[in-house]
């Protein structure tokens, strides 16, 4: 499966080059054909998740074979690969094509698909060589229903803030060098607020859900775990943003700056803090 | 009174405006954020001697005596969410009442007249448009409603009338998870029982002193369970039967992410250990000799032929899926010198390890297991929870449900033909508003005979 995924990360880093090539010749056409790349490797990723999730619950059901249809449907939530770091690398490459495409449609090219592809592609890289590979039985922490719908909107969460980020840093750019063949400022800037918008909705709901499966788990929504504090962080930091944004002179230039730190706020939710104890330490 | 707007604004109001801003709500979210990045960054709720040792004498002072060493309890952390709540609470009051004004009043159609004008249309002679734009328009929007009057006939439509609701659910539900996590403080109660297996509890711990249950929990049995040759712990279970009066009322099963609730407690699986209850008795083979002997726990043994010592530290119940195994120090010769970690396994003779000039088998190792919980009632924990359930209302008429509003204006011309205009505003969606505006153009081209 991983050669596969390999497959998958160069069809990423041939997308992030086709969309460069595509502004530096002006060319409709390589923009056409670098998305339907993009929708080819997300595919492709596709697929391969849904065939490891699959042989995931076939070892899982060969170790406790379900007894009735409930447990079976628990089983298949519990199974879904997402329950150490190289599933959550993987996943986390997989939200980023699938929410910039989906969620920000043709918006999704150009510089911005380039920074988003690029960014997949080194997640996978990351993924391969950084990380196990092998499926593992899961730990007894991580046995709840809650898992699928907490990491998911976590994650799909991240992926929308990946996208303001592309649209923070071109924004950026277009303002020191307004000759630059970038998108119009206020297009970058709604762009982002769309963005962020989304990223906060899934992240609250990341973090509602996980507060729930805290209470189930360990009897406690809220523990001041790293994690969760980081998670916090970086939800004050975009919820900040939100409110900003309808204050005079917070408009475009402060809030993209805003919006990198809230994504470098990302970034230490989901790596940094495996460096600090924390009770999210499942990513060995 | 024409003379009061150059008065100075009063204290209070000039306070309730400084209570409602925003700038006051973003200042105090990035003042959260970083008040709980110090809180991540510093190790929070170790003793006084762990910072003065660390940072020394003047900083640790500082962090301790200052309540950074407890930041999430000290005023660092409690004046701003304090504050914020007024924030938020302020802003409700404030902004509440005209927000449900606004979404329980209908558009008329003089409001639908004010809107503003997007494009022009023309009908040519011959042609009336009414029949036409009432279809079209119910076909594109949904139900819209119809006004005629003398000289000109409105349709209009409105989409989205509660979207001003969306933010005050939203706020309303934060000020219900923290009043939550205000009862829980005040109200709910929370510590740790740890039982050894066989044994039954009457009390529980709570910081540093004990909370008398009125009931009583034994432990029947504990076990780690792993998966088949694996040595991934699959399940920790707790056997646990509930007594009141040395009756028993209960048999619960309690695991991780499957807590048991018994006389408005609630019980976590949180920790596990065991603990030697006996001396160990273990072969010792030395040279061509094997020799029994017996070793209690936290106890220097002399090692037959004298090259060695050892001191039995553990007895695990169940290591690495493996069976029990004895965990302790050996020393070797009399000097207080180097001394090695060992470990056998009972069941397992396979995998000892020799220990110097030594190879130790395990006769038997009598064991206790002990079972941690986490033990709690949280009154406030509804309040939180339906702090959760106000969000999905909230964030979706604040997110997704744009307010839109639109309006068909068409006027007989004096030449016999009809003009109309194309009226409409979504001041937060305008990109979504924008294309349903071309379509809704395209669609008005399409439907006119030219």
């Amino acid at each position: 499966m991983s050669q596969i995924l390999g497959v998958v990360m160069l069809i990423y880093l041939g997308v992030a080059i086709v969309l460069v090539m595509a502004e530096l010749w002006f060319s409709p056409r390589l923009q056409q054909g670098g998305r339907g790349l993009l929708w080819a490797g997300l595919t492709l990723q596709t697929g391969v998740l849904i065939e490891r999730w699959v042989s995931s619950y076939t070892i899982a059901a060969g170790h406790t074979p379900p007894a009735v249809f409930l447990d079976q449907l628990s089983l298949v939530i519990m199974q879904a690969p997402l329950s150490n770091r190289y599933e959550s690398l993987v996943f986390f490459a997989w939200s980023l094509p699938a929410v910039g495409l989906i969620a920000f449609r043709k918006n999704l090219q150009g510089w911005l698909g380039a920074v988003i592809a690029m960014l997949a592609c080194l997640l996978l890289a990351y993924a391969s060589f950084g990380a196990d590979a092998d499926i593992r039985p899961l730990m007894p922490a991580l046995k709840s229903n809650w898992l699928l719908i907490h990491v998911m909107t976590a994650f799909l969460g991240y992926a929308a803030f990946a996208v303001a980020f592309g649209a923070a840093l071109l924004y950026l750019v277009k303002d020191k060098r307004p000759q630059a063949r970038l998108p119009a400022p206020p297009l970058l800037d709604r762009l982002m607020y769309r963005a962020i918008m989304l990223g906060f909705l899934l992240l609250t709901f990341g973090i509602l859900t996980g507060a729930v499966w805290a209470e189930t788990a360990w009897g406690k929504y809220w523990s001041w775990d790293p994690k969760e504090t980081w998670s916090l962080i970086t939800w004050l930091i975009y919820a900040a943003m939100l409110h900003a944004r309808r204050l005079k002179g917070w408009q475009g230039r402060r809030i993209a700056w805003l919006a990198l730190l809230g994504f470098l706020a990302v970034i230490f939710t989901y790596l940094g803090v495996n460096y600090l104890p924390s009770l999210h330490a499942y990513q060995t | 009174m024409p003379t009061s707007k150059k008065l100075p604004a009063k204290p209070k109001s000039r306070l309730w405006g400084w209570l409602t801003s925003i700038r006051l709500t973003v200042f105090l979210l990035l003042i959260l954020a970083a008040v709980a990045v110090i809180g991540t960054v510093l190790p929070q709720d170790q003793p006084p001697g762990y910072y003065f040792g660390r940072f020394g004498e003047t900083w640790g002072a500082i962090f301790y005596r200052g309540g950074l060493a407890a930041i999430y309890y000290s005023l660092w952390f409690l004046a701003p969410i304090s504050l914020l709540a007024l924030n938020i609470l302020a802003c409700i009051v404030h902004g509440l009442p005209r927000a449900l004004r606004r979404s329980l009043r209908p558009l008329t159609f003089e409001a639908a007249l004010s809107l503003p004008e997007r494009d022009k249309l023309k009908w040519p002679k011959g042609v009336d448009p009414r029949g036409l734009v009432a279809d079209l328009l119910r076909r594109q929007l949904g139900r819209t409603r119809h006004q005629a009057l003398p000289d000109q006939d409105i349709y209009f439509h409105e989409k989205g009338c509660f979207r001003p609701l969306g933010p005050y659910l939203v706020h309303i539900a934060l000020l219900c998870i923290l009043v939550g996590g205000l009862i829980g403080k005040f109200w709910g109660i929370e510590g740790t029982l740890p039982v050894l297996q066989g044994e039954t509890a009457e009390a529980f711990r709570v910081g540093n002193t004990l909370a008398p249950l009125n009931f009583q929990v034994r432990l029947d049995r504990f076990q780690v369970l792993y998966y088949a040759d694996s040595a991934m712990p699959k399940e920790f279970r707790s056997d646990l039967t509930f007594l009141q009066d040395g009756k028993e009322e209960m048999k619960a099963v309690c695991r991780v992410n499957d807590p048991v609730s018994f006389g408005g407690l609630t019980f976590y699986q949180a920790s596990y250990g065991s603990q030697p209850s006996g001396p160990v008795r273990l072969q010792v083979s030395y040279k061509e000799r094997q020799e029994t002997i017996e070793a209690s726990p936290r106890q220097m043994v002399e090692l037959p032929g004298g090259e060695g010592r050892i001191m039995i530290s553990k007895v695990e119940g169940n290591l690495q899926g493996l069976g029990p195994a004895v965990e302790g120090i050996f020393m070797t010769g009399r000097g207080m010198g180097g001394h090695d970690f060992f470990m056998v396994f009972q069941d397992h003779p396979e995998m000892n390890q020799p220990i110097g000039p030594y190879r130790l088998t395990v006769e038997s190792a009598p064991f206790q297991f002990y079972s941690v919980f986490q033990v709690k009632r949280d009154p406030g924990v509804w309040w939180v929870y339906a702090g959760f359930l106000l969000f999905l209302p909230g964030f979706y008429l604040a997110f997704l449900r744009p307010h839109e509003r639109w309006a068909v204006v068409l006027q007989p011309t004096p030449k016999g033909g009809w003009q109309g205009r194309l009226l409409g505003s979504s001041p937060r969606a305008r990109e979504d508003f924008d294309l349903r505006r071309a379509r809704l153009l395209e669609e008005f081209k399409k439907g006119t005979p030219s």
